[in-house]
């Protein structure tokens, strides 16, 4: 089963997001901030990572073009963003970013999104 | 006089001439009857006659004679009464005159060919508080200037550089403003007269300077609200989320945990939990849009799309909801209804409003949404068979937060905002919306857009760059400020302010504007905003002095807090904090615009890496450059060339160092008062100190900011030897 990364700060969201991913059958590891985002990129090679933008340490568009700039790049991210601006998905698509979708998240519509990006990557 | 000559001239004539006649008409007399042989007889007649005719024309010449001189009398009378006349209207005219100068509310003087008071006003004298003796014709204004300047108002300038340069502007029109000691402003006008005199006009614009001082207060004040107002948005949209995102996510996830063990019992109340969750995010999505239509930052991105297209979609998200209801949803969309120019995604909300609107006030009717072109109009029309509103309840409908009446929020639900909302999207996009309705029968929302929008409609953010100036002040001045901020208020502020000071000022709202700007045109000086979306100013300002085409361009940062350190570290010349003290960076653009009159500088240095550093700066300010590797060498180079503006000088070198160097120049005659500034990584002793404050003009440390502050040294020196332009009297 595919292994996602989520790279989210706040504790009630990656929990509730990563039970009901487990739920969904896939197999889930976490960093709670940006640098730890990138760094298990590289470690755990997942095959895709949903990033939160708002970080600490390292900011999500920050941490998207650091893995997008080395040998993780071929790794689909999709942005999760509580900034429902205009011109965030732009900014989250300049980083690096495959796909975006806004926070809360509207589950149905995040699942399609990732499973769109796996059956790219042939992961699905 | 031609006038009272004429007469007698004319009189004399005229004698002569009868005289002359009348005398050739009796000889001839004589000759005619002395011809027929009666020459005897005839002569005494003739004589008679002659003596009778020269009688006749001394009595008609005395005639005439008299009528001329009572015609010259006349014509003199006329021509006194018309003198009298002038020069009664001439010192009408002198009173009218004096009266409008002592009326006036400025301070008037006029100077003639040698700059003497000819006429000035009783305001010019109490606004110039000049000694009477000025009033004199035996002094000039150059007289009074050399007093102002011994007054002490040039500061440090050379009295008579400033008053030389006073003496030229007076060949031109020019104004300018000057403070008196006790606060008050005046303006000050002069301008050329024919004869070479000129003539000064003072307003007092002290409340004018206060009321633009007050506005602009309350300009920022404004500003500063509103950016708390933004940022408080902006953070109550991700404050809010992030809880609300854990609020649905829970309550969907033990959704699906209670179905999938059983526990059917657990899902009415874990579906009301999603669903507050659900209405108040849209309700914060609706506070949102609606503050930034209020605040103009919706945009709108037109783009050709096929209506059935978008129906198509809206009635996938609709049609669950119409179901909920009992309600029966009729589309009636033609497939062949032709492209339309519009936004998108404000279409479809606006459609998902009215329909979801429709759906829910209605109950086992039916929903239809129609529609058809009309001219160059689309048109949407939503009608549903609902409750219907009164003629008052229409009224408050298009208002935010009004819903037909309280108790339908509580009926009902919803925010009260769609329809608000709504009709702001259908009117940013050339349309409206409007609703018909019968209680108890139902509604008709009529949604009806343009099939293409205007060019101002389409490219509002490119539009709005267009319309917002790029270059105002003093278009022809000789000095440009480039000022950079995202808040247009402080473009209108600070470019007016700028403008009127004399400067050229160009305007960029963003960073990436301000980098393009400077390499196009090349500011005299930049002021810098902190706080800009996208790029700030930190890294505008480490842009700017990476390039070395702008390094040297004065920058002054204009910043909330204070962060004089940061500004002075990334190579700014300056800095302020918000609100902008309008007298400080008037005072600092005076001091940095001024461009530095390329001179000669010799480095003394034995560090080959620093002599290079040194002078590639020196040079790309349009100095020109001497090097020498230790003292000697310097006072050799000193010996062959002609002297330097400023030296820069180490103090460890190798065979003469900094110090033998410094006591050698300072005995000789030719270079005791040259400048010099000690650039050294030393640890200077009290000693070194005393003989280097007493010998040199500063002192600057080697360091991370030995550029800025060899630069900032030098500039001054340069400023010192050669007086800037003066201001004002």
């Amino acid at each position: 089963m595919a292994k996602i990364l989520l790279v989210e700060d706040n504790e009630m969201n990656r929990d509730m997001l990563s039970r009901r991913l487990e739920r969904k059958g896939f197999e889930v590891v976490m960093a709670p901030d940006g640098q730890q985002g990138v760094d298990m990129a590289a470690s755990e090679s997942p095959d895709l990572i949903l990033m939160d933008m708002s970080l600490p340490v390292l900011d999500g568009w920050e941490a998207t073009r650091r893995v997008k700039a080395s040998a993780t790049s071929a790794i689909p991210v999709i942005a999760l963003t509580a900034h429902a601006m205009v011109g965030d998905r732009e900014k989250a698509l300049a980083a690096g970013c495959d796909d975006y979708d806004t926070k809360p998240v509207d589950f149905p519509r995040l699942l399609g999104k990732i499973e769109t990006l796996l059956r790219r990557e042939g992961k699905a | 006089m031609l006038l009272s000559l004429l007469p007698g001239r004319l009189f004399w004539l005229a004698a002569a001439a009868a005289f002359v006649v009348i005398g050739a008409a009796g000889g001839a007399v004589m000759l005619a009857t002395g011809g027929f042989g009666l020459l005897q007889q005839s002569l005494i007649p003739a004589i008679i006659a002659s003596v009778v005719a020269a009688l006749l024309i001394g009595v008609v010449a005395g005639q005439v004679n008299a009528a001329l001189a009572r015609t010259h009398e006349k014509m003199r009378a006329d021509y006194e009464r018309k003198l009298a006349a002038k020069t009664a209207e001439l010192s009408h005219r002198q009173v009218e005159l004096r009266s409008t100068l002592e009326n006036m509310h400025q301070g008037v003087a006029m100077y003639d060919a040698e700059y003497r008071l000819l006429t000035w006003n009783a305001r010019f004298r109490e606004y110039l508080n000049m000694p009477d003796e000025f009033f004199s014709r035996e002094r000039s204004f150059i007289d009074y200037l050399r007093y102002v300047g011994q007054r002490g108002e040039f500061g440090k300038q050379d009295i008579e550089a400033v008053i030389a340069n006073r003496v030229e502007q007076l060949k031109r029109v020019h104004s300018f403003e000057r403070t008196r000691p006790d606060g008050t402003v005046l303006e000050v006008y002069r301008a050329p007269t024919p004869d070479g005199g000129f003539i000064a006009i003072y307003t007092d614009i002290t409340e004018r300077k206060r009321a633009e001082q007050e506005l602009t207060r309350a300009m920022e004040a404004a500003e500063a609200a509103n950016r708390v107002k933004s940022g408080f948005l902006a953070n109550m949209s991700h404050e809010l989320r992030t809880p609300l995102n854990a609020i649905i996510g829970y309550s969907q996830m033990l959704q699906e945990e209670a179905k999938d063990a059983g526990q059917q019992d657990f899902m009415p109340d874990l579906e009301k939990i999603e669903n507050a969750g659900t209405h108040l995010l849209g309700l914060i999505n609706d506070i949102l849009d609606l503050s930034k239509i209020e605040a103009g930052k919706m945009t709108v991105f037109a783009e050709e799309t096929n209506p059935a297209t978008v129906v198509a979609e809206v009635r996938g998200i609709i049609a669950p909801l119409a179901e909920k209801n009992g309600n029966q949803l009729v589309i009636e969309c033609p497939a062949d209804i032709g492209p339309v120019e519009t936004d998108v995604t404000k279409l479809k909300q606006s459609l998902l409003n009215l329909l979801s609107n429709a759906s829910k006030f209605t109950k086992n009717g039916t929903v239809t949404l129609a529609v058809a072109r009309q001219g160059d109009r689309i048109v949407f029309r939503v009608s549903d068979t609902g409750i219907g509103m009164s003629d008052e309840q229409m009224g408050k409908l298009f208002q935010a937060f009004a819903q037909a009446d309280s108790s339908t929020t509580r009926k009902f639900g919803g925010t009260g905002l769609g329809l608000a909302i709504t009709r702001h999207f259908a009117r940013m996009l050339g349309g409206d919306v409007t609703v018909a309705s019968t209680p108890g029968k139902g509604s008709v929302f009529t949604l009806e857009l343009p099939l293409r929008q205007t060019d101002t409609v389409k490219k509002p953010a490119a539009m709005a760059q267009q319309g917002k100036r790029t270059v105002s002040g003093n278009v022809k001045g000789e000095r440009t400020v480039l000022v950079v901020d995202d808040d247009e208020a402080v473009h209108d502020t600070v470019g007016s302010m700028l403008g009127r000071e004399g400067y050229r000022v160009l305007h960029a709202r963003s960073g990436t504007d301000a980098l393009a700007i400077a390499r196009e045109q090349r500011p005299d000086a930049i002021t810098l905003d902190v706080m800009m979306p996208h790029m700030d100013g930190w890294s505008v300002l480490t842009a700017l002095k990476a390039d070395s085409t702008l390094a040297d361009i004065p920058v002054i940062m204009l910043t909330m807090l204070n962060e004089r350190a940061i500004a002075l570290q990334l190579g700014a010349s300056d800095y302020l904090t918000k609100p902008i003290d309008w007298n400080r960076l008037s005072a600092m653009l005076r001091k940095l615009g001024r461009r530095e009159a390329p001179a000669r500088i010799l480095i003394v240095d034995d560090d080959p890496e620093m002599r290079a550093v040194t002078r590639r700066m020196l040079e790309r300010l349009g100095h020109s450059v001497g090097e020498a590797a230790n003292g000697e060498e310097g006072l050799a180079w000193l010996g062959a060339n002609p002297a330097p503006s400023v030296i820069l000088l180490d103090l460890m070198m190798p065979v003469m160092d900094g110090f033998e160097f410094l006591e050698r120049l300072r005995q000789s005659e030719q270079w005791r008062s040259m400048p010099v500034l000690v650039v050294t990584a030393k640890a200077l002793d009290a000693k070194d100190h005393e003989i280097l404050n007493r010998l040199t003009q500063k002192i600057i440390e080697k360091g991370s900011t030995t550029g800025v502050d060899v630069r900032m040294a030098i500039r001054e020196v340069l400023q010192q030897r050669a007086p800037a332009k003066a201001t004002a009297v």
